[in-house]
């Protein structure tokens, strides 16, 4: 099917570095509305939906905010810590949204398992359900993530 | 039969031919602008060719405005005031702009195009903001993530910047990164040395412009800056001040102090510097030299925590409590805090219990 | 019959045509013209219409155009079999040239529709539209009439259609019918739906 010219533009800024290093879609060649319709099959088949997803990650990122970048431990399982750079990050969808450079990363101590995300990845998958592309540096495996989370 | 043939191949031949010349001619009358005149403040006016969108055909003209998109109305940071010329405003712009705004004819430069003279507004201080070509001429580590980078400036020689502001840094094409990028850092050198211009830059994992200054950049090589941007700065008054930042945030700190040190300004001060384990401290000395130096100022730094089998003698916990233990009587002072908003929304909350009025409450969020 | 007598007669006739072509007759539930733009641009509800308003526009004034270049090139000159070159080619400069004037006089018309022009150049509803003028003998004003209606009435389809996609967002639906399976599906149940209309309007 052919792609609107919002669309292809919309691609266009994902695959440059314009906004991210690497861009957003990293490595993978399937077209944006691929990449989504996999990821939320992913989802589909844990059982869980976007909101859940969503709501949890703001959760843990909003626990570790009192420690103001120093690691701490939530729930009695995950050691969490929020890194912020200067500036900020716009949501490449050509709407008006843009993001403090904050990565929360995640680690559940026992298993040694790690994730992290950025506040940019949490509107991305809230907004668009975008994870990003395979090869992104700030990809997300929505199983992987479930796994750690939940 | 064959006559017939070529006859009307002919003809349709002929009625593309005619189509296709009609289009070109139309496209020559429709996309030719001429040379328009930019009017700017009622001081400068630029001649350029039309046609092109206004942010560019100002950038062409060495005349930057704040854009973080390049140009695709995504960022919505490149409003300007288009007085006159500019037409309606465009749904791509309507998103980022509110009613006040379009009622005082503020536009996004980016979808604005040229297409006839105009008349535009843009605030004196981003006038005055020029691109300087310099040298990297020293790099310092200061911890394991944070370097100083120093430049010289080639052309032009000499900057004018107010202590607390900015300058855009312009990464090159390198290694995965097929574009150019600006990133913003705030100026950490003396205003005195005016032929010279230090960042303070943390790595960012993955940033495009951080791993560029960190992995590839060397003394000796160019970089384009441009700038000085940005409101934050001290006041004229003689309130006490409190200082407050972490990490790379101690950058517009460091530059006003060195500007306090520069005018004999008696005024009182007390920095605290939050840093989460003690590989994270940075410029003690230069601090310290400062207390010597200064005729009222005070270097508080905390670690909220140690290693194993290291040993900290000053204040432990997060920068609140530091904050919360040492500062007393704080009614009348003043507070400049740059950080992470994170960190600068607990001090805020902090501050105003220790009875701080909020307009007495300035900051540069890393934003 | 006197001129202005015809004349009245003519306006009465692409009333009923303008009428017919949105509901009885309509080009794309009817016919299944232009569906492939139909089933890619009618997710939302906003490009549905800037669509619309492009098909509207570009049908009415290609069915004018061509029925002049039909009677007055492509008759006199024996080259009626050419017909769907010439029309194609028509059509192309045309929107090429109406996307080039609005560009210079009016920016925000042509940041609501421009970006779709290009696309529909190649609608084969715009094709089937000047094609049926052709078949059925409209005269010109009865051709502007059905331009329109057929303009309309795609409209209303794409507009309908969008309408109930966006609704369709949020509910479950069997994985092997999301997005054009169950787009096709709708489609087949509006032109049921406009069947209905059949009888209302004789031709």
């Amino acid at each position: 099917m052919k792609e609107s010219p919002e669309t292809q533009k919309l691609e266009k800024i994902l695959r440059s570095t314009k906004i991210s290093a690497f861009g957003f879609m990293g490595t993978d060649p399937r077209s944006l509305s691929e990449i989504i319709s996999s990821d939320l099959t992913d989802i589909r088949e844990l059982g869980i939906t976007i909101a859940k997803i969503v709501s949890r990650m703001k959760e843990i990122t909003a626990k570790a905010e009192p420690a103001l970048g120093s690691s701490i431990k939530i729930d009695n399982k995950l050691d969490v810590r929020i890194d912020e750079a200067k500036g900020r990050i716009i949501c490449p969808w050509p709407h008006p949204a843009s993001f403090p450079i904050r990565i929360t990363y995640v680690e559940n101590p026992q298993t040694g398992e790690k994730i992290q995300w950025t506040d940019l990845n949490i509107h991305l998958i809230e907004e668009h359900n975008f994870f990003e592309g395979k090869g992104s540096p700030y990809r997300i495996e929505p199983k992987e993530l479930a796994k750690i989370i939940f | 039969m064959i006559i017939t043939l070529i006859i009307s191949v002919l003809i349709v031949s002929a009625i593309g031919a005619a189509l296709a010349f009609v289009l070109v001619l139309s496209e020559k009358k429709f996309n030719d602008y001429g040379q328009c005149k930019i009017n700017i403040n009622e001081e400068k006016e630029l001649i350029v060719t039309g046609g092109k969108n206004l942010l560019s055909a100002l950038g062409e003209e060495k005349i930057f405005i704040p854009s973080a998109c390049g140009g695709r109305g995504t960022c919505g940071l490149c409003k300007l005031k288009v007085l006159e010329g500019g037409g309606s405003v465009l749904p791509t712009e309507e998103p980022f702009l509110d009613k006040a705004e379009i009622a005082s004819n503020m536009r996004l430069s980016c979808q604005v195009k040229v297409r006839n003279d105009l008349k535009i507004f843009i605030p004196p201080e981003l006038f005055a903001i020029r691109e300087y070509n310099c040298k990297c001429v020293e790099i310092t580590d200061l911890t394991y993530d944070i370097k100083q980078f120093r430049f010289e400036l080639v052309d032009p020689s000499n900057i004018n910047f107010i202590p607390g502001q900015f300058m855009q840094f312009l990464t090159p094409v390198y290694d995965t990164n097929t574009e150019e990028t600006y990133r913003a850092y705030s100026i950490s050198s003396d205003p005195a040395d005016k032929n010279h211009i230090e960042l303070i830059i943390r790595l960012v994992p993955n940033g495009i412009c951080t791993t560029y200054c960190f992995k590839y950049l060397k003394i000796g090589d160019p970089v384009r800056l441009n700038g000085p941007y940005g409101l934050f700065r001290l006041t004229d008054t003689d309130a006490p001040i409190v200082f407050i930042a972490g990490g790379s945030g101690m950058a517009p700190i460091k530059c006003m102090l060195h500007h306090m040190k520069n005018t004999n300004n008696k005024r009182k001060a007390t920095y605290y510097f939050g840093a989460n384990k003690l590989k994270d401290l940075c410029c003690v000395d230069l601090m310290h030299q400062f207390e010597k130096e200064l005729a009222n100022f005070r270097f508080v730094p905390s670690v909220a925590a140690t290693e194993p089998g290291e040993t900290w003698a000053g204040v432990k916990g997060l920068v609140t409590n530091a904050i919360n233990d040492d500062l007393q009587d704080a009614s009348n002072s003043e507070a400049y805090l740059c950080g992470s908003p994170g960190m600068i929304d607990a001090v805020i909350k902090l501050l105003r219990q220790k009875g701080i009025d909020e307009k007495n409450i300035f900051y540069d969020k890393f934003e | 019959m006197n001129p202005e007598q015809s004349f009245n007669v003519q306006i009465w006739q692409a009333f009923i045509v303008f009428f017919s072509a949105i509901f009885t007759q309509n080009i794309l539930l009817i016919y299944f013209l232009g569906l492939c733009s139909f089933v890619g641009v009618s997710k939302q509800l906003k490009t549905a219409v800037g669509l619309g308003m492009a098909v509207i526009f570009v049908m009415t004034s290609t069915c004018a155009i061509n029925w002049f270049v039909y009677h007055y090139v492509l008759v006199p000159l024996h080259l009626e079999f050419y017909r769907f070159i010439i029309f194609i080619i028509i059509i192309a400069a045309f929107v090429q040239f109406i996307e080039m004037v609005i560009d210079r006089y009016s920016p925000v018309l042509y940041h609501n529709l421009g970006i779709f022009l290009p696309l529909i150049t190649v609608n084969c509803a715009i094709l089937g539209a000047v094609l049926f003028m052709v078949i059925r003998e409209y005269t010109f004003i009865v051709s502007v009439g059905f331009g329109l209606g057929s303009g309309i009435g795609w409209f209303l389809a794409i507009m309908a259609m969008a309408g109930i996609r966006e609704r369709l967002a949020n509910d479950r639906i069997p994985r092997g019918l999301q997005g054009p399976g169950i787009t096709l599906v709708i489609a087949g149940l509006m032109a049921l739906a406009f069947i209905g209309f059949t009888g209302v309007l004789q031709q």
